[in-house]
């Protein structure tokens, strides 16, 4: 097996500061390497490096050796497309947003590989059949699924036949089902040369098996065979991340929910229409206090609209929802928010966002202090605004501020999908465990089934 | 909001030029339309710091009194306008289509019509009335403020951040507060800097041509072209009004700041 790439101690510095420790690795043809760790543990700065993609403040020392040969920033460069290339993490950034689908793939061929226009335009029809895109040739990017998007940018990016392919996340955001189609169309197209793979996703690593590296916090903790590591990890933090994979987790769902407890909302042959588009209709469903109801399904199919037709956010076009806790106040029926940072105002701390709703509520000043503990909130955080705070603390800070006003329906709309897997399983379990207590309804909507399998006493599927 | 270095010397030129104007207008000895025929067109002496125009009128005097107006007038409508382009910019977006309809409608009608015209033709009805023109002005500036806070508020209504505050029981005047005012303020200070300038440009300009504020008060744009016939023979009192009009539009736009 030939060497295709092969890293020397490569790191990458900021200042006098170290973002990513020296690391070598050797690429081989025909095994894929895949690179597993948490956001901010320094995997996308290594396949910049390995471009030569850095931004000027960053420094790198080290050699790359590409076929052998150890290049400079500029070789590198030269060899984007034909032998090395990249794919980015979200495919809206790297698809022409106006060009056709096909005509995108086409450009490859008849400008990086010189072919004629017409001979280009069949090869790249033939390669979107190869990856399902048969019928979405003449379709702009924004008329695509995610999915799609990724899949087509996928074929753009590997049709300068490049032998060495990195793709940062390319699964990021996407469905399990989608995920795993991404998986294998990386492997097809890899199977010439050899594909490093960069992800957070201890699934997608299962999958891609070959040669394994876990890093935490810009430093190699673990490496091997991609089975023998998932296996038998040997490192604290690689057993942590295998473990906070959904399908791993335990039950959470507490069993102490009773048959015989209030039914707080009643949903009648529910329709909901969003631009001239139905997303369902005639979904019945009831939901009892302190029940944690799962919503699943694949993106775009009305998970979010759901919740928020419930929390008379959206417009329903027929049937009905029916309140039947009659004491609770508006205020009670809440929502947890996919993006932690766009849920708070980022103009004063959130101490003074706390100190707001306590005023306005009059809620006891003593109950905060418990809660902040139960979950793991250090004080500190009330200092800082919204932009200061990570974003598991935030939405951890949600839950405490949702809690607070004793709701009796909280809607997480996919409140951990924008988390890293070890902070997702935490706050999670978290949200669980608090609603129960306080007998606050979960509808939990989320992109992942086995998550709302381990979580959820119901589960509707749109 | 944190000042930058030439933010902060705008500020202090325009504080300056206030002190200069009310240090003036209360001290000085000579009354704004005291006339002395032995002394006309005088250079700066010890009696007359500032010289005297082709009336022997204390220049210090009226020019005291000018730019004391000019800042009146550029600050009232600067407060008007923006408060009412503000109120009415968010109203737009809160009230639902149809105010924003009539809004639009109305704005658009301002917009079709050129600034400097409108100004113009309210000044033609009543001359000389600091009034009309400030009510002029105010109507041709407020309509700046409605787009720009339109444009953010919509963006700033429409965000979870404000869904949830609305959700946990906060009002209109909360939600404003913690969530609009921030996203539209910064917009709305450089808006209200610029248009301070203008204010005191469209002023002068209608003073040049006789409409604006009538002899004999002074004002800025009325002293330059009454000064105008000596400029070869008095030059340093024209230069007095240009010179003030050019360092009270400089400091404005010096406190307006780099971001627009």
């Amino acid at each position: 097996m030939s060497v295709l790439l092969k890293l020397t101690n490569v790191a990458v510095y900021v200042g006098d500061t170290c973002l990513l420790e020296p690391i070598s690795l050797e690429l081989k043809q025909g095994q894929p390497l895949t690179i597993l760790g948490q956001t901010g543990s320094g995997k996308s700065l290594l396949a910049q490096a390995i471009m030569g993609l850095l931004s000027d403040d960053l420094s790198m020392s080290g050699d790359v050796e590409v076929f052998g040969k150890v290049m400079s920033i500029d070789e590198r460069r030269a060899l984007w497309g034909k032998e090395l290339v990249m794919l980015p993490q979200e495919p809206w950034h790297s698809l022409d947003p106006l060009m056709k689908g096909v005509d995108q793939v086409k450009e490859v061929y008849q400008f990086v590989r010189e072919k004629s226009s017409q001979e280009s335009l069949t090869i790249a029809e033939d390669d979107l059949r190869h990856v399902g895109l048969a019928g979405s040739g003449h379709k702009r990017p924004d008329e695509l699924s995610g999915g799609m998007a990724q899949r087509l940018a996928i074929t753009a990016a590997t049709a300068g036949g490049a032998h060495v392919i990195l793709a940062d996340e390319p699964t990021k955001g996407l469905d399990v089902s989608r995920r795993d189609g991404i998986v294998q169309l990386l492997q097809a197209r890899s199977n010439l040369g050899s594909l490093l793979t960069i992800t957070h996703d201890v699934a997608v690593a299962r999958q891609l098996g070959g040669l394994l590296l876990v890093m935490k916090e810009g430093r190699l903790v673990e490496q091997g065979e991609a089975t023998q590591v998932l296996d038998y990890p040997k490192d604290d933090y690689t057993r942590e991340l295998i473990a906070a994979e959904p399908s791993a987790w335990s039950d959470m769902a507490p069993t102490s929910r009773q048959d015989s407890a209030e039914s707080i909302l009643v949903a009648d042959k529910l329709t909901l229409e969003r631009g001239g588009r139905v997303l369902f209709d005639g979904l019945s469903f009831t939901i009892k206090q302190g029940e944690v109801v799962g919503i699943v399904g694949d993106s775009g199919c009305g998970k979010s609209s759901l919740g928020d037709a419930l929390l008379n956010l959206l417009p329903i076009s027929a049937g009905s929802i029916v309140r039947l806790n009659q004491a609770a106040k508006p205020h009670q029926w809440l929502k947890l928010y996919q993006d932690p940072p766009s849920a708070f105002s980022s103009s004063v701390s959130l101490g003074q966002l706390l100190d707001d709703l306590i005023f306005l509520h009059g809620i006891d000043k003593a109950r905060i202090a418990p809660l902040m503990a139960r979950l793991s909130l250090p004080h500190g955080v009330l200092d800082r605004n919204c932009m200061a705070v990570s974003g598991g603390e935030l939405q951890r800070f949600a839950i405490l501020r949702a809690l607070l006003l004793d709701p009796v329906f909280l809607f997480a709309d996919e409140p951990t999908s924008r988390l890293d897997p070890i902070t997702a399983k935490e706050v999670t379990a978290l949200l669980v465990e608090l609603a129960s207590e306080a007998g606050c309804a979960v509808l939990l909507v989320s992109h992942d089934p086995a998550l709302v399998r381990k979580t959820c006493h119901q589960i509707i599927t749109l | 909001m944190k000042m930058t270095r030439l933010q902060w010397s705008g500020l202090t030129i325009l504080l300056g030029l206030m002190t200069f104007s009310l240090l003036g207008i209360l001290f000085s000895p000579h009354s704004m339309s005291e006339q002395n025929l032995d002394a006309i067109l005088e250079a700066p002496s010890a009696t007359n710091l500032l010289g005297t125009d082709h009336f022997g009128r204390s220049m210090l005097t009226r020019m005291a009194h000018a730019v004391g107006l000019s800042f009146a007038l550029s600050l009232l409508c600067m407060l008007t306008s923006s408060l009412v382009g503000t109120a009415f910019g968010v109203w737009a977006v809160w009230g639902g289509k149809k105010v924003d309809n009539v809004l639009g409608i109305v704005v658009n009608i301002l917009l079709a019509l050129p600034g400097l015209v409108v100004v113009l033709l309210f000044a033609a009805i009543a001359p000389g009335s600091f009034w009309v023109l400030y009510l002029a002005i105010s109507l041709v500036q407020w309509v700046e403020y409605f787009r720009v806070v339109r444009a953010v508020t919509q963006g700033v209504i429409q965000s979870p951040a404000r869904q949830s505050s609305q959700m946990m029981g906060f009002g209109h005047w909360y939600q404003f507060k913690r969530h609009i005012w921030p996203a539209i303020s910064p917009s709305v200070f450089t808006l209200a800097a610029f248009g301070g300038a203008n204010a005191i440009l469209t002023m002068a300009s209608l003073g040049f041509v006789y409409v604006g504020i009538q002899p004999p008060l002074a004002e800025l744009g009325l002293m330059t072209v009454e000064l105008f016939p000596y400029y070869s023979d008095a030059p340093w009192l024209l230069a007095q009004p240009l010179v003030v009009i050019a360092l009270m539009v400089f400091a404005f736009h010096l406190l307006a700041g780099k971001r627009a």
